[in-house]
């Protein structure tokens, strides 16, 4: 809903006057065997738009190949609550409820110059309170702005809605800019089961991926979405494994 | 084991009262449908996946006992679907069925819906009706617990 809010927002307010924001996105599948489990990295940047920071983002939708087993992967099998995560962090969270981790780069445009700031990512299963499965990314950083946010997301058929909550950074200066992600769903997570009365560790095998491989490869996209009312979008494409 | 059973009374008054006025015009002898009481479970393990696609397959108990292959598809969308063939003594029933999935982050959320027949075999060539489906998917194992119930006639 805050995508499309966003959406329509873009019609009322003017873009900015210089070139349009541009994107590009990465994807990669490891193992890339069809048929199997794999890892699913995502990744996009946001170069700077005529010598400037790109604006705020405030939403994004990846696009996924719809065969994809993301749902079906045995990720998240136990959902944690956003109040919670924000509060104490990911120790909060049920280890059955960890999807993924990555990185972000984010940009402060200060007066006399753009500070950058690395930032480390962690994915958790949320509540679902409508059937779909939701989402929770929590970004941490610590220098020069210590700050963690916690961005929600919903997976639909085929694509990750995510919403960019504001984040602030000094006292009038302007948001923090996300200018580039690397996202990975799956990759070597612990997970715990029951087995009689004692809790075993176990690594999900991961999303699965389909036993055949559209020509031209599995079609990835994203679309984003700034505060400043622009919008830009990216494919790409992972090549079909070869056939051994 | 199969099992043919009378149509319920409401439909056997009705059923008779075509008949003889059917008899009184057209044919001499018709014979009246039979209709399949289902009430299956069945306790599938994993046999195979393909990206949001699992098939699974194991033995169903109830009214109509056999065995079960299940092609099972969840996307992400809360709405599950399922493509099913029960086979049995004297032959095969297909089903097409669909479900709202209830707390998809639960490691073992359950569904529940529709069914429609789509075909069958054997005995059952001209089973048709709709039914209702329930389940539970273990996302941990991919194992699914399906109950198909439904009076279908053939």
């Amino acid at each position: 809903m805050c995508l499309a809010l966003a959406l329509a927002l873009r019609c009322c307010v003017p873009a900015g006057a210089g070139a349009a924001q541009s994107a590009k996105i990465n994807a990669r599948l490891t193992p890339e065997r069809l048929g199997s489990a794999s890892a699913v990295f995502l990744g996009f940047q946001l170069p700077a738009r005529d010598g400037h920071t790109p604006p705020a983002l405030g939403a994004m939708q990846l696009a996924y190949p719809a065969n994809l087993g993301l749902a079906t992967s045995g990720l998240g099998l136990a959902s944690c609550s956003a109040s919670e995560l924000e509060a104490i962090g990911g120790e909060a969270c049920p280890p059955n409820s960890r999807m993924g981790s990555g990185t972000a780069i984010v940009e402060l445009p200060l007066k006399i110059e753009t500070v950058s700031e690395h930032i480390s990512l962690e994915v958790f299963a949320g509540p679902s309170p409508d059937g779909y499965l939701h989402v929770l990314v929590y970004a941490s950083g610590v220098f020069p702005v210590y700050a963690q946010v916690v961005l929600s997301g919903v997976l639909l058929r085929g694509q990750l809605s995510i919403v960019v909550p504001p984040i602030p950074s000094f006292p009038e200066a302007p948001d923090i800019s996300l200018t580039q992600m690397q996202l990975t769903i799956g990759g070597h997570l612990t997970y715990y089961e029951h087995s009689g009365a004692k809790l075993v560790p176990y690594h999900p095998p991961g999303v699965g991926l389909p036993s055949s491989c559209p020509s031209g490869g599995f079609p990835f996209g994203a679309t984003f979405v700034f505060l400043d009312g622009d919008q830009a979008s990216a494919h790409t494409a992972v090549p079909c494994p070869r056939r051994s | 084991m199969d099992r043919r059973r009378p149509a319920p009374v409401g439909g056997i008054a009705a059923l008779c009262a075509t008949l003889v006025l059917g008899a009184a015009l057209l044919a001499p002898t018709v014979l009246a449908a039979s209709v399949l009481s289902v009430h299956d479970t069945g306790r599938l393990r994993f046999v195979h996946a393909s990206g949001s696609v699992i098939i699974d397959e194991g033995p169903v108990s109830g009214s109509f006992p056999g065995s079960v292959r299940v092609r099972f598809l969840y996307d992400g969308e809360p709405t599950v679907s399922a493509q099913f063939t029960i086979s049995g003594h004297g032959g095969s029933i297909s089903a097409h069925g669909t479900g709202t999935l209830s707390s998809p982050t639960s490691a073992t959320p359950s569904f529940g819906g529709h069914m429609t027949i789509t075909g069958g075999s054997g005995r059952y060539a001209h089973i048709h009706g709709a039914g209702e489906l329930f389940g539970v998917y273990n996302r941990r194992s991919y194992a699914l617990t399906v109950q198909a119930v439904g009076k279908l006639p053939y």
